[in-house]
């Protein structure tokens, strides 16, 4: 049972207090923030307060906790729950906050106060978790959100979908999709979108002959629901997806994924046989779709790299040695896909002290981070089928043999924005023919690097 | 005088202000001025003084007002009583409003209120609304019982809400029932013995439906509900298994744990060869998958939980080693848990992947993921044989980059595995000595000294590298320095003679310039030893070392078992039990199995401590449990027992083996006070069946002292050590008193007599027979299980005797249908010397009778529990057959009763 929520700033402020069972003091807050902050580095989101903090006072109290976007989400409690289901929930009072406030952060929380103590409200009850649809809730929230920036037309600019720029015409601008989702009628912003989002994460892992070792995709179809009433929506996907492991390899057309698992109001009785989900979306957002693929990657792996890395000595009596790390990277995505925000970090020897680049193009960057014991090369476009390559002169005072060993494995992280790993595609998003007014469908697909490591 | 005073503490002027704010007409203006209020209220600023302004506010017909005021009274009424009651008229009348968000809000708000006073006026309302036609106020009433239970919890009896609560759970309305059940729950929790939540098949059912058509959240308080129920047979339980498993597909990982859960423990009634136990292995490996690919915190708990079910069931997650591979941008905290269960993993098929994958974890930028993963190398050579090779070349290869805490961790790990390969790898001792002077860390000098004192015969400056530790020794740590003297010892007893000096030196070291008492007494030990005895000496310090076990941070069993019942919970991410952080928490039902298989208890105070990874000399730590006595007694007595092999423990261990140990027998029960007969002993544990281990013994009441007396019984080629026992919970709560005292290791051959007091205060389950009671015994080889029946007359109390109107009464209060008869047959005693006989096993005679040639005897016994048992026995002259009447409240124990009379008469 949650005994206490809280929602804290970065730096300790507190945003909302509540308290469902009258256990603890509001003391325990600070104790909490104590806890989070003595430490340096990620801490367990689960932690026990031990004695030597604020004593026995409170012992026998646990704070579980989730951070989103930089706020810390906490609960507490003096028994043996789930703290998964508080994880979850957390996660989802996150998500709710964003779906009632537009966006989320210290500044949004601190003015929508009223809402988020209502919604709590409704969502908990002496610590039992009630509820955290929008369906159910909207029969209930009376106060409205305060937009921390008024929703306007002029938003609607040129901004690409996840910073992309648009050469196709009909892409959703990002920021459309963040605004609160029960804005009253009559203002501009209550219009009818829809957006159904596919997004893939990839961890992949390349061995030092260029051979992959590892690869999974893990993706969810998500909706973000602005219709206040919406009857059935169907969204159809490829016709000859198949699922299981069990399926025979081979087939070259089809689209497959190991397992899925889907949201709970979802309709499944034309999946079977047409591919076709059925869903009535409440208002906010939904992951109506989750999937994943092990050991397997459909497409070749979006990057290839071949790197080389040898010991030069600048001059050898007084052993000022440094490290010649030569990369060449290949983007592997069909010619018109570009791949966006791509960072390598390499690790470097331990004793590193400065490093010298030569880089193809200015829009390039690359610096030795020191504390991180590695070097960080950005490229902010690489379109497919390029290769770029670039060479690190890294000076180590006093360098071993050994000391090679400590270079790599190369880690990248990235999007490719309008691709899918798995082939998986949206055929279609009909919404069912009763419903009046107009309505916008928007369709959109990202694969986001989750890890993807290249050993040396 | 208000306004004055606010003004004190109020120089803005705030208070003030929204004061007059919150008595303004319009209806906005007020609502701005709650809102203020609470803002204030949030960031903690005091804003009581307003509570009478605030609670006018109250009754309005906008209900996001009210909602507003509520929230406020919730977190002032507790420090304003007398001013909350105010606001309860307006609470009642909102229990009865048309609008049934009104009604939900105002019984929601009432429960949360904590004021004693306010709760009576609760009782109407929340009884209304507990039987509301709208599903949303009943939901919301049935949480506010618990909330009332919380706060006066015989009202809630006396008012009978529980038994509205337990209807509830047959409510049309899936939310209505869930929140029965998280009612009813946890007002189990504070009533242990209570039937609250009566699971029997039809509830089972009724909550299986609603689980298709509740809420995911409501889903999850009727799992875990569910997971406490104990199935009649391995049928129902796969039915109920059937109808969970859907939910392991659910969208919400909270509710596919909550299913592991009920699915672990219910997998254990089923037989293993049914079909369907294989087919539900293979389900529960897709979803703890795919719970890896949530949220980093999540992933966290989802690995702790996944820890213990690698360890409990290996097979199911064995062919997916790979999801358990770290990514370079998981947390640490995510990244050291997925290390320990890969190791938990690793096997012949799957080491050569495990160890590439470690071997670039090794050079990770995170100092402790780094060190994990060094020490997980030394692990597998440990696990896996065949891969031991291939891991010292590994660990080679890492102390080269000449890493400090890399080449420390590796030492560590290097000295493990020369303890399981012993004679194998001792080639790479030139490299590690290469590293000495690099060596910062206690723990890495302590392993280099050892190996270089367990090998000295094998390095040829193997004096010069200890004489170099010793320049420094009294700024050591005492490991070190423990370790220092040993290895010196071992070096000198190798080669006696260029070490001469140096032994002097560091036992006058340790003797007379050190105040820490462990390494004082080890040097006199040593001093002593070398001095009396240099043959023994050797016996004791280069004693054969037994082997290290294969994986050294088990859980275990019994806790493990324990943790399974709480997959999901808090104790599953601690791996503690419940009852070891939350006050007053209830023990929970243990997980059924298909065999009745003797599992010793979670809470017994044995603790299955597995050899610790530092213990390096392990005939020295024997030898030092000893101190005391030794240096007493002086070394004549010291060479004796030494020689005998087998010590005496004179530190007062209750009986002990052999020829020293008679002279201590003390357990025989020649001078006890009553002369209660103890049975001899028989064989509970064969020697074939515990690899080597055979154990026969009887139970005894001395003096009101309850002991069970064991002989355990080495046959087995290599000598026994680290003994400990514990029993399962059992009908009457047996349970150890202390610690078995096995002080000595058992040699090969050799017998031991021990007497264990027991103590009544162990947990109770009832148990089939009655007397029965599941025993489980460690050593350093393995752990044993079996079951052995005790007599009843073990329980039967000194104060025995009840008074004789008492007995009277009693006998005519307890119903007939309690009484029982039996026959004893073949007795020849007359009915006096037959009473002595039972008073001497505290079966007392009250009152003689005789009647017609027939000697009538009342008897009484009483149970350490309590229970009263009255009996009645009737003695015919010429006739050897006895007829015993037995009466008591609980029936059950009457047939064990008279198996006791019929053991006592007849011996």
């Amino acid at each position: 049972m949650i005994s206490q929520i809280f929602i804290l700033s970065s730096k300790g402020d507190h945003l909302i207090y509540k308290d469902f069972r009258g256990e603890e003091s509001k003391d325990s807050i600070n104790v909490f923030y104590e806890m989070v902050t003595a430490l340096s580095g990620d801490q367990p989101p689960i932690v026990m307060v031990n004695s030597g903090f604020l004593g026995d006072l409170m012992s026998g109290l646990h704070f579980i906790h989730a951070r989103q976007d930089g706020l810390y989400w906490v609960a507490s409690t003096k028994t043996n729950p789930s703290p998964f289901t508080i994880i979850e929930f957390l996660n989802r009072l996150a998500a709710l906050t964003k779906d009632y406030c537009g966006s989320l952060s210290e500044k949004s929380v601190r003015m929508n106060f009223a809402l988020i103590y209502e919604l709590l409200d409704e969502m908990v009850d002496f610590g039992y978790i009630q509820t955290t649809s929008t369906d159910i809730l909207k029969n209930f929230i009376q106060t409205e959100a305060v937009s921390s920036k008024p929703f306007s037309l002029f938003d609607l600019s040129n901004v690409g979908l996840f910073g992309a720029e648009t050469q196709q015409s009909k892409v959703a601008p990002s920021v459309a999709a963040s605004r609160p989702i029960m804005s009253s009628r009559g203002e501009q912003g209550g219009k009818n979108e829809i957006f159904v989002d596919v997004i893939a994460r990839l961890s992949v892992v390349i061995g030092s002959k260029g051979v992959l070792m590892k690869a999974d995709i893990q993706g969810e179809i998500r909706i973000k629901c602005f219709l206040p009433t919406c009857s059935e929506m169907r969204i159809g996907l490829n016709e000859e997806l198949s699922i299981g492991k069990s399926q025979l390899k081979g087939y070259s057309s089809a689209v497959r994924v190991d397992e899925c698992r889907f949201h709970q109001a979802v309709k499944l009785d034309e999946f079977d046989t047409f591919r076709i989900l059925k869903v009535c979306p409440s208002q906010g957002e939904q992951t109506v779709m989750q999937y994943q693929l092990c050991d397997e990657l459909p497409c070749a792996p979006p990057f290839q790299l071949f790197p080389s890395v040898e010991k030069d000595y600048v001059n050898r009596s007084v052993n000022l040695s440094m490290v010649l790390i030569f990369l060449k990277l290949r983007c592997d995505l069909p010619p018109k896909s570009t791949a966006l925000n791509v960072s390598i970090t390499v690790p470097v020897p331990k004793g590193s002290t400065s490093m010298s680049q030569e880089l193809s193009s200015p829009d390039q960057t690359a610096e030795l981070q020191p504390k991180n014991k590695a070097l960080l090369w950005e490229i902010p476009r690489f379109p497919g089928g390029a290769q770029l390559s670039a060479l690190f002169k890294v000076d180590v005072p006093g360098l071993s043999s050994a000391s090679l060993l400590e270079v790599g494995p190369v880690s990248m992280s990235f999007e490719l924005p309008k691709q899918t790993c798995t082939g998986l595609q949206i055929r279609f998003l009909r919404l069912s023919p009763t419903q009046t007014g107009l309505s916008q469908r928007w369709v959109r697909y990202v694969t986001h690097s989750d890890s993807y490591t290249i050993r040396i | 005088l208000k306004v004055i005073n606010c003004c004190v503490w109020d120089p803005s002027g705030e208070i003030f202000e929204l004061k007059a704010e919150l008595n303004s007409d319009k209806k906005e203006k007020k609502k701005e001025a709650v809102k203020k209020v609470i803002a204030s209220m949030t960031v903690g600023k005091d804003v009581s003084a307003l509570f009478p302004d605030v609670v006018n506010c109250m009754q309005t017909d906008n209900l996001e007002l009210k909602k507003l005021v509520y929230l406020y009274l919730m977190n002032y009424a507790k420090s304003q009583p007398d001013m909350a009651i105010m606001a309860v008229n307006t609470f009642v009348k909102d229990c009865e409003d048309p609008n049934p968000l009104i009604r939900a809000l105002a019984v929601r708000t009432m429960g949360c209120i904590r004021v004693d006073k306010i709760t009576e006026y609760l009782c109407e309302p929340l009884r209304k609304c507990l039987k509301d036609e709208d599903p949303y106020v009943r939901k919301t009433a049935a949480v506010c019982v618990a909330k009332l239970h919380d706060i006066n919890a015989q009202l809630v009896e006396d008012q009978g809400f529980l038994d509205t609560l337990k209807d509830l759970i047959s409510d049309s309305n899936p939310m209505v029932v869930a929140n029965a059940v998280a009612a009813l729950s946890e007002i189990a929790e504070s009533h242990p013995n209570s039937n609250l939540l009566d699971l029997n098949p039809q509830t089972i059912n009724k909550l299986l439906t609603a689980l298709n058509e509740c809420t995911e959240w409501g889903q999850i308080f009727i799992l875990d509900c569910l997971a406490n129920y104990m199935p009649r047979d391995d049928r129902e339980s796969q039915s109920i298994c059937e109808r969970v498993t859907p939910r392991l597909s659910h969208a919400n990982s909270a509710v596919v744990l909550s299913a592991v859960k009920v699915l672990m423990k219910f997998m254990e009634m089923l037989p293993k060869d049914l079909d369907y136990y294989g087919t539900l292995l293979k389900k529960l490996a897709p979803p703890l998958v795919t719970l890896l690919s949530a949220e980093p915190e999540l992933q966290y708990v989802a690995l702790r939980n996944i820890n213990l079910i690698v360890q409990k069931r290996p097979e199911i997650l064995k062919h997916e080693m790979k999801v358990f591979f770290v990514k370079y941008n998981d947390p640490i905290y995510v990244k050291l848990e997925k290390l320990d269960i890969m190791i938990r993993l690793a096997s012949q098929a799957n080491i050569a992947q495990v160890l590439a994958e470690l071997k670039e974890y090794a050079t990770e930028v995170d100092v402790d993921f780094v060190r994990k993963a060094v020490r997980a190398i030394g692990r597998c050579a440990i696990k896996v044989e065949q891969s031991a090779e291939r891991c010292v070349s590994t660990l080679l290869d890492l102390i080269q980059t000449k890493v400090n805490y890399v080449v420390q961790e590796a030492i560590v790990v290097i000295k493990d595995i020369f303890r399981k390969y012993p004679n194998k790898y001792e080639s790479v001792i030139a490299t590690l000595c290469e590293n000495l002077d690099s060596l910062d860390e206690p723990e890495a000098r302590a392993a280099m000294i050892w190996i270089v004192g367990e090998y000295a015969e094998r390095i040829d400056n193997a004096d010069e590298l200890l004489e170099s530790f010793l320049e420094g020794f009294h700024d050591e740590s005492t490991q070190v320095q423990l370790q220092l003297l040993t290895a010196i010892v071992k070096l000198f007893l190798k080669k006696p003679t260029e070490t001469q000096e140096l032994v002097q030196q560091v036992l006058s070291l340790a003797t007379q310039d050190s105040d820490n008492p462990d390494l004082r007494d080890r040097g006199y030990i040593y001093w002593r030893l070398l001095s009396t005895d240099p043959v023994a000496a050797k016996e004791v310090v280069l004693a054969e070392k037994p082997l290290i076990s294969e994986e050294t941070d088990l859980i275990e069993p019994t806790l493990l078992e324990e943790l399974i019942c709480h997959i999901g919970t808090l104790a599953s991410v601690y791996h503690k039990p419940p009852s070891a952080f939350v006050e007053g928490s209830r023990v929970h039902l243990r997980i059924p199995h298909t065999r009745v298989s003797t599992r010793p208890h979670p809470h017994s105070p044995l603790k299955c401590c597995p050899a610790p990874h530092s213990a390096l000399g392990p005939a020295i730590v024997q030898v030092s449990t000893r101190k005391v006595p030794v240096i007493l007694l002086g070394s004549r007595l010291w060479t004796l027992s030494i020689t005998s092999a087998m010590p005496a423990s004179l530190g007062g261990a209750p009986a002990v083996g052999g020829g020293l140990g008679d002279l201590f027998d003390l357990g025989g029960g020649v001078g006890m006070p009553t002369g209660s007969y103890v049975a001899p002993k028989t064989a509970w544990l064969l020697a074939m069946k515990a690899k080597g281990l055979e154990i026969s013994g009887t139970f005894a009441r001395r003096g009101g002292i309850i002991q069970m007396d064991l002989s355990l019984t080495n046959k087995a080629m290599s000598v026994m050590t680290d003994f400990a026992i514990q029993f399962n919970r059992n009908s009457f709560g047996l349970a150890p008193a202390g610690p078995m005292q096995v002080l000595t290791p058992l040699s090969p051959n050799q017998t031991i007599d021990v007497s264990l007091p027991l103590s009544m205060s162990g947990p109770v389950m009832k148990m089939e027979p009655l007397n029965n009671l599941q025993v489980a015994v460690k050593n350093n080889i393995d752990v044993f299980y079996f079951s052995c029946q005790y007599p009843l007359s073990l329980l039967f109390v000194e104060d025995g005797k009840m008074d004789r109107q008492v007995f009277l009464a009693t006998w005519k209060d307890i119903p007939n249908d309690n009484e029982a008869q039996f026959q004893i047959k073949d007795i020849h005693l007359n009915s006096d010397v037959a009473s002595n006989k039972l008073q001497g096993s505290n079966i007392f005679t009250i009152a003689k009778r005789t009647v017609e040639g027939q000697d009538m005897l009342y008897q009484s016994v009483k149970l350490t529990n309590g229970i009263w048992v009255l009996a009645e026995m009737r003695i015919q002259t010429g006739n050897p057959n006895y007829t015993l009447s037995i009466k008591c409240r609980a029936p059950e124990v009457c047939q064990f009763v008279y198996q006791c009379y019929e053991l006592v008469l007849k011996n």
